[in-house]
């Protein structure tokens, strides 16, 4: 076996919902990528076959657990493979579309297996290209925008005499440096201040829930506990459906030039909204918490090394009504850069820091929200042919949510602004989602017309 | 400025941006030419923690995190940090 390393805070996070959760669907990661044109299926089989070899991550496995449950992670070596062909042609897209949802629910089940796996296919209305399924450990979805974009660069190479691509970061290198970052004393040291500070100074964080005050409630009665302040986690029933809402360009420009002129992050900015419809819905509660994923890309070898560098964070908001809009942004700008400064920590940490205050009953949590925000990326990389092509890019859910209400928030292709409401079927119905996007933008517009408005004011005009 | 401090300081720089260390200038804006975002930035600062054995204390003073606009200014900042 090759030299194995133990898993970063990002990986150990995915692996943590694994044996909560007990089946590896909830670390699922898949998408397809299509093209409007003549694909060399032979030529896209050899340059997944190179990108294997380029972009190790691809190749990570994991070991037997050890009797703590622990595992670790290596390379393995490169092993040529076949790609299987899938033809799905003489159905509808969307026909094709729920085949390959299907293949994005399967498990990698198993020790020492590789955790990837990818298939050709040719889809009906003249797409042809791959889908990849893996193990969110070995990367997340903007590693895997790097891996889409590389591999079509060697394809431009091989099939149309572009300059071969340059050489990806060494994900090995960057692995080592982040496990060396992550124990580094004093930086741990520092970053479990900046964390233990704000537990000392705002006490125990307090649950708020997008149906309102009664889930806590509930979770109060099952605990006889009349002072608890989370609520419980659905651990059974891990279905997840999804709504997507999409805002139009017009208003996302609107939403973006509030951003740039205020210098306020789009994050942010989405993250104070969201904490307002909470805050909303929960009869003015001051004290939200909201969970933020942070994608750790930033030096430049992370930037292409791919890997798993996606951790979430608790942003804790205690904004007080009079608290203009603009202000509120601020505040949580302010926080979220010394977030963002100790992002190599583990936030399992935090959350053992909590159980240990607070005693909190097992299985239960401070938050029903959480956010990814994906910057926009140049998709034009992506095309083959350098010319302007109808694509056909998707990504699936992996059909296990261990969220409430997990919102993705990412720029189209078209500038639309897309937010896809992945929500656990348990708790929630669609019109959970519709109401909360419906109230979002009412919150961000009447915020971003007038900044100068209080919290209280923006919640009474809504 | 100490010549060693500043080379070592725009090798951390270097990590984060295309631009090689030795052509990073001190006038340079890490947003404008340099291209980090506001989380890359904060990044940045807590490598230069480590590399400099310091610690950055803003607290909720966010003046002193927007004079980490340039090079020369990020260098002086790390320096009264460093007394």
């Amino acid at each position: 076996m090759n030299k194995t390393y133990p898993l970063t805070a990002a990986q150990n996070m995915h692996y943590r919902w694994i044996k909560e959760y007990k089946t590896q669907q909830v670390s699922g990661l898949s998408i397809v990528a299509a093209f409007h044109m003549d694909v060399s299926i032979s030529t896209l089989k050899k340059c997944i076959e190179l990108e294997k070899q380029r972009y190790s991550c691809l190749r990570l496995r994991f070991t037997k657990p050890d009797e703590n449950g622990e595992i670790q992670q290596y390379i393995a070596d490169y092993e040529p493979e076949d790609l299987e062909e899938v033809d799905l042609t003489g159905m509808s897209l969307q026909e094709a579309d729920d085949i390959m949802q299907n293949w994005a629910y399967q498990t990698f089940d198993g020790d020492d297996i590789p955790m990837c796996e990818f298939k050709i296919v040719k889809l009906p209305d003249g797409y042809t290209g791959f889908f990849v399924h893996m193990d969110h450990r070995l990367n997340d979805s903007v590693g895997i925008a790097v891996m889409a974009t590389d591999i079509m660069n060697l394809y431009k190479h091989f099939q149309l005499g572009a300059e071969y691509p340059a050489p990806l970061a060494d994900f090995e290198k960057v692995l080592v440096s982040d496990l060396e970052k992550a124990s580094n004393e004093k930086r741990l040291a520092r970053a479990k201040h900046f964390w233990d500070e704000q537990l000392d100074e705002l006490g125990e964080p307090l649950y708020s829930d997008i149906q309102g005050k009664s889930v806590l409630e509930e979770a109060r009665k099952k605990h006889n506990d009349p002072n608890l302040r989370a609520a419980d986690i659905e651990r059974k029933e891990l279905f997840v459906a999804v709504k997507d809402y999409q805002l139009e360009v017009d208003s996302m420009q609107r939403a973006i030039n509030f951003c740039l002129y205020n210098q306020i992050s789009p994050t942010n900015l989405i993250l104070l909204v969201i904490r307002t419809y909470l805050s909303k819905m929960n009869d003015g509660q001051e004290d939200i918490t909201v969970e933020n994923f942070i994608s750790r890309r930033s030096t430049q070898d992370e930037m292409t090394s791919g890997g798993s560098r996606v951790l979430c964070f608790p942003c804790r908001t205690v904004i007080s009504g009079d608290t203009t809009f603009i202000d509120a942004a601020r505040k949580i700008q302010n926080h979220q850069n010394r977030v963002y400064m100790y992002s190599g920590y583990d936030p399992e940490f935090i959350r053992d820091e909590m159980k240990k205050r607070y005693n909190t009953p097992d299985d239960t949590t401070y938050v029903s929200v959480y956010l990814t925000y994906q910057p926009p990326m140049n998709t034009s990389d992506l095309d083959p042919d350098a010319k302007k092509l109808r694509t056909h890019i998707k990504w699936f859910a992996n059909g296990a949510a261990t969220k409430k209400m997990y919102l993705t928030v990412s720029h189209l292709p078209n500038r639309k602004l897309n937010f896809s409401y992945h929500y656990q079927t348990a708790q929630l119905t669609e019109k959970d989602a519709e109401l909360m996007y419906y109230y979002m933008m009412r919150i961000l517009f009447r915020g971003i017309e007038d900044p100068g408005r209080t919290i209280d004011e923006i919640i009474n005009m809504i | 400025m100490d010549e060693k401090f500043e080379q070592k300081f725009k090798e951390v720089v270097a990590r984060y941006c295309s631009v090689k260390a030795e052509d990073i200038k001190n006038d340079m804006s890490f947003r404008d030419d340099l291209g980090l975002s506001s989380l890359d930035l904060m990044t940045f600062l807590g490598d230069l923690e480590d590399e400099f054995d310091v610690e950055f204390n803003f607290g909720e003073d966010e003046s002193k995190l927007s004079r980490v606009s340039t090079v020369e200014s990020a260098m002086e900042l790390l320096q009264e940090y460093m007394e």
